[in-house]
């Protein structure tokens, strides 16, 4: 019984080897048939050491080892569209072996909505080289390809060369790319409504807030001067109506100001920031003359910059300065510059370096570090208005403009022992 | 004495009033009756003879169916109007509306005063315009 078992077992294994043998032969049989039919004049076979290219022009080796190895697909076809010959790139897009490939029509593999496309081309092929997108069937799959048909002179007569670049990796990515780009015109959209919302609210401001507000002012001050008779009690509370609204007043043209500086792009000059410094100083000669300040003034640069812009940057941290002094001592205020290296606090000085470090300091009531980060932030006063009055925009302003510029804004400061400004700002605006 | 007319375009009924009530008592100037908006202005200007023309024009900005700028823009896109010295007068008067409307033609930019004092010294800045 186990003998008999094991003879049946022989057998079959026989019969199979047989079988595949007797395949192995139909399928030489049919090469040495392609290959004396003229149809095939390469053969790749495989082997332990994978695929092995044989061809049957010595001279050719050179290109058929180069085409075997690119990424595209390479396949030759005889005048009626016949594989002659593939390279094994081919082969695996197509997703057969090698051997079920050479000797069929490649249009066999030309998705059917794109055959009248493919029809075209290879009818143009054979005057002109030409190139088109087709899918490629790739066993369940299609594949997007580009075709590029060149017409080759071959001994045997002319044959039909066609490179195929796979192009799912291209389509992906612009696939990708396409999103990307509607996901950033949905954000564009997005902005430039929050753009017009804030232009709305600027004309919202500028004159559908301020025309009440000058009501209340021109009333207000109507009673007062008309000499209504007013206990002092009324009088007191119109004399805070009064400055409570002019108050407001300078708060709508703060934040004016200071939505102004996102829209607007202003032209940069050549700006000499002494001249600038001295003109300040005329503006405020007033209060310095008043609390007897003394300003110390360095050689500043001349940068590239928008003159009002930075003007206004140099008036609100001066006026601070002024403004924060200690009581009864005098203010002193030094303005100071140097070029440096790099567009950080700590760069070395560097006498032609690209930017300058200006520096403002004074000698008033300072403020707490651990607040540093508030007083560039819209609104954020750290004093009292009844003791110092102010809006607290200045320095957000401040901050705006400097950044605008390319630039950076710090402070230091320790209660009581004033405060540093420093600004650092490219002398030419073209450097990135 | 020589006296100024003054044709005013306010829409703003305190606005028409303060300004009336506020230079009433000057000698210097006569206030024309005042027109609601620049349409009226115009129409007004077409229907005035040549010596009954105001001397002095005041358009507010803020004004519904045509705006001050608009209707300086009119007024100086016609001959017979076009020599007319034209104020601009708004309650925001920025950089803006003063380029605007230098640009356009206008004489003078002023902002709304809010005060007795400031009415005075807004028509003695534009009786200055006419010397």
């Amino acid at each position: 019984m186990a003998d008999k078992d094991v003879k049946y077992q022989t057998r079959e294994i026989l019969q199979a080897e047989i079988d595949e043998l007797r395949q192995q032969l139909e399928e030489a049989n049919d090469t040495i048939e392609a290959i004396r039919t003229g149809q095939v004049d390469a053969l790749v076979v495989q082997s332990e050491n994978g695929h092995q290219l044989y061809t049957l022009k010595n001279a050719d080796q050179t290109y058929r080892v180069f085409i075997e190895k690119m990424t595209e697909g390479a396949v030759t076809l005889n005048p009626e569209g016949l594989i002659l010959y593939c390279n094994s790139q081919f082969a695996r897009m197509v997703q057969l072996p090698l051997s079920n490939v050479i000797g069929i029509p490649f249009d066999t593999f030309i998705a059917p909505e794109n055959m009248p496309h493919y029809n075209a081309l290879f009818k143009t092929c054979w005057t002109d080289d030409c190139k088109g997108e087709v899918l490629l069937i790739a066993g369940k799959d299609r594949k997007p390809v580009q075709l590029s048909l060149t017409t080759l002179e071959l001994q045997e007569g002319i044959s039909l060369s066609i490179i195929l670049t796979d192009l799912t990796a291209q389509k992906a990515t612009q696939k990708q790319l396409r999103d990307n780009n509607s996901q950033l015109a949905e954000i564009n959209q997005a902005l430039e409504a929050s753009n017009h919302d804030l232009q709305q609210f600027a004309s919202v401001a500028s004159h559908d807030l301020q025309e009440p507000l000058r009501k209340i002012q021109i009333f207000s001050n109507l009673i007062k001067e008309n000499g209504i008779e007013l206990t002092p009690l009324s009088r007191k509370y119109l004399e805070k109506i009064i400055v409570s609204s002019s108050r407001m007043k300078t708060l709508i043209l703060d934040i004016l100001n200071y939505s102004k500086l996102s829209a607007s792009d202003l032209p940069h000059d050549c700006i000499d920031l002494n001249e600038i410094v001295e003109e300040l100083l005329e503006d405020f000669e007033l209060v310095i003359a008043e609390k007897g300040a003394i300003v110390d003034r360095g050689q500043l640069p001349c940068i590239d910059a928008n003159r009002g812009q930075i003007r206004q940057v140099f008036q609100n941290i001066i006026s601070n300065s002024l403004k924060f002094s200690k009581p009864g001592q005098a203010p002193v205020i030094s303005v100071t510059s140097r070029q440096i290296g790099q567009r950080s606090f700590d760069s070395p000085e560097s006498a032609d370096g690209p930017y300058c470090l200006i520096t403002v300091a004074d000698n008033g009531i300072g403020f707490n570090e651990k607040y540093l980060s508030n007083i560039f932030t819209l609104f954020e006063r750290l004093n009292s208005k009844d003791k110092y009055e102010g809006t607290g925009i200045g320095l957000a302003i401040a901050k705006k403009i400097i950044e605008k510029h390319n630039g950076l804004i710090t402070a230091s400061s320790s209660e009581g022992a004033g405060t540093q400004f420093k600004i650092i700002l490219p002398v030419k605006q073209n450097i990135s | 004495m020589t006296f100024r007319k003054i044709l005013l375009a306010e829409d703003d009924a305190d606005d028409q009033k303060l300004f009336c009530d506020f230079l009433s008592h000057r000698q210097d100037i006569v206030i024309m009756p005042v027109v609601e908006n620049g349409e009226e202005l115009l129409t007004v200007l077409e229907n005035t003879t040549s010596q009954d023309l105001p001397h002095v024009i005041v358009l507010d900005q803020n004004m519904p169916k045509r705006n001050g700028l608009q209707t300086l823009a009119a007024l100086k896109a016609e001959a017979r109007f076009s020599h007319l010295p034209v104020v601009i007068y708004s309650t925001y008067a920025d950089e803006e509306l003063v380029s605007n409307s230098m640009a356009a033609g206008a004489a003078l930019v002023i902002a709304k005063p809010i005060s007795k004092k400031g009415y005075e010294e807004m028509i003695d800045a534009i009786l200055n315009l006419l010397d």
